[in-house]
């Protein structure tokens, strides 16, 4: 009864880890049926810091603008001052569970900065990058 | 006048001290009409209706000079006397003279008033006091306006019954306002002294101080991350999804701060939301929508709900709460140095002035400009607090609601 129930604590525990290889592995093997891969992390990183011109406003943004350059701590919505909860998984293992969530804001994040959706490419960098931090 | 004359108890502890706190009272209402401020408003208003009532008990109980029937002249007593001072003729009275009491009976009148009518407004449009849910909006709207209308009358009683202490004061040389501070007048022998009362003006005194720490015993305890909330609104209906969804960029705005054709329209273009896709799927932006529609301006939750429709003509669509007319006018002597400040942030962050965004109550007294200078009665206060938080809480410090972050 007692070794059932240490297993089952540890398995609690352990569950967001196997929720977040769950998502991100099930995404990338999408990707990867579209034709993408194999997924780089240093081109996710890449990715990650580059600057895109906006059509708009004519400024430069890129994923640090509102996440910052360090990823374990709390970022800042550049327009209402929000803040967003660390990217990564290793301080907040909220992170990259839900493939719906990722979905969503991969759209959402990719029109804004790029000013385009990222191609499935693109996303499974993204993931390999994050993933690990 | 006899030249022999004694200084004699006229005015005692009690009469002296409703007198002054009084004056405090009415000046501190005028000064804090503005709703920031409306905490400290209504304790005023609170301590003038009870000072009221204890002086109407005393014009009872209460000594020589004090009591009703001690200046119970009549209106045409007290204009005949009015004729007289103007003649330079008039008599002089040890207590108040016929037109004095005249002034003590309309003032104590529109005081009684004044206090009602803010008590019912304080009921109709915040839904806070004893006379809470009396009154709708509307009708505690019109409170206000007669609460305001009968301030300025008293206002306007105040300043002839200067004029007269100040007129009395020259025809009978004698200093009134010191008599109303000491207490002590110069008087003929013979005449009666009001003296005593000074129990029940001391228990005036602490009784008066105890309430007054009572009701702002939250400022000296509270902490930069609790903020002290003098009023909390009522719970209003809340939503996990919209919470999640709207607030994961911004502050999830209140359904009750803009119209449902508003919330219809924001959620229809939901693909273009302020230059952003949000990419939600079909059945959040249907729960979404339901409880933003459900719960809109037009359900007057809150005295901001409706306010805020009612400032908006029924043909506009606004997108934006800031674009609202009540919004406008509520925010205009906010200065641009104030929301450029890094602290403020623009106009879409309400809550980094009002305590209470996030609940979306937006009560009238829980909005704080954050970049305001320190005063040094500021600095002086926040060495006040940190005593009565060292004394008060030593053993046990204060439940902090967990950060939301």
């Amino acid at each position: 009864m007692k070794r059932k129930l240490i297993v089952v604590t540890a398995l609690m525990f352990a569950m967001p880890l196997y929720a977040q290889a769950d998502a991100v592995s099930e995404l990338q093997a999408d990707y990867q049926a579209k034709g993408a891969g194999p997924f780089s992390a240093a081109a996710g990183e890449a990715l990650w810091n580059k600057p895109f011109k906006n059509a708009k406003s004519g400024k430069e943004r890129n994923c640090t603008t509102c996440h910052t350059a360090d990823l374990t701590q709390s970022g800042k919505h550049v327009r209402t001052g929000k803040v967003i909860e660390p990217m990564a998984p290793s301080v907040n293992p909220k992170r990259l569970t839900e493939v719906k969530k990722i979905k969503k804001w991969f759209v959402r994040n990719c029109k804004w900065t790029l000013g385009r959706e990222c191609t499935a490419q693109e996303k499974g960098d993204l993931l390999a990058f994050l993933k690990n931090l | 006048m006899s030249n022999i004359s004694r200084e004699v108890k006229i005015w005692n502890l009690p009469v002296r001290l409703f007198h002054w706190v009084l004056v405090g009272c009415f000046i501190t209402a005028w000064l804090t009409r503005d709703d920031r401020y409306l905490d400290i408003h209504v304790f005023a208003g609170y301590l003038m209706g009870g000072l009221i009532l204890f002086r109407l008990l005393w014009g009872v109980i209460g000594g020589p000079y004090a009591r009703f029937c001690d200046f119970a002249f009549g209106w045409r007593e007290a204009w005949d006397y009015t004729k007289m001072v103007l003649k330079r003729c008039a008599p002089r009275f040890i207590g108040h003279n016929p037109a004095g009491s005249w002034g003590i009976y309309i003032l104590l009148g529109l005081g009684v008033l004044v206090v009602i009518t803010g008590l019912l407004a304080f009921g109709g449009e915040e839904g806070h006091g004893p006379l809470a849910g009396l009154l709708n909006y509307a009708q505690g709207a019109i409170a206000h306006d007669l609460h305001e209308l009968l301030a300025w009358v008293m206002l306007g009683a105040v300043a002839v019954h200067l004029l007269g202490v100040l007129v009395e004061s020259v025809l009978h040389r004698e200093n009134l306002i010191a008599s109303m501070i000491t207490g002590y007048k110069s008087v003929p022998p013979g005449t009666v002294s009001a003296a005593g009362g000074r129990p029940v003006g001391v228990l005036m005194l602490a009784t008066i101080i105890a309430a007054g720490f009572s009701w702002f015993y939250g400022y000296l305890v509270e902490t930069p991350e609790q903020p002290y909330r003098p009023f909390v609104g009522q719970q209003l209906p809340d939503n996990a999804l919209w919470r999640e969804e709207c607030g994961a960029c911004h502050l999830a705005f209140h359904p009750s701060l803009l119209p449902a054709r508003s919330w219809t329209v924001m959620m229809e273009s939901q693909s273009s939301h302020f230059g952003e896709d949000l990419f939600l799927e079909q059945d959040a932006i249907d729960e979404i929508t339901a409880f933003l529609a459900g719960n809109a301006a037009e359900q007057a939750l809150t005295e901001a709900a409706w306010k805020i429709d009612q400032s908006i003509p029924k043909t506009a669509t606004p997108l934006r709460i800031t674009e609202t007319q009540y919004w406008i006018d509520k925010h205009r002597e906010i200065s641009v140095q104030v929301w450029r400040s890094p602290k403020v942030n623009g106009k879409v962050n309400c809550a980094s002035c009002h305590l209470d965004a996030d609940d979306g109550t937006f009560e009238d007294a829980a909005m704080r400009i954050p970049v305001e200078a320190d005063s040094s009665s500021a600095a002086v206060f926040k060495i006040f607090q940190k005593a009565v938080r060292y004394f008060s809480f030593n053993s046990s410090p204060p439940n902090r609601l967990e950060d939301k972050g």
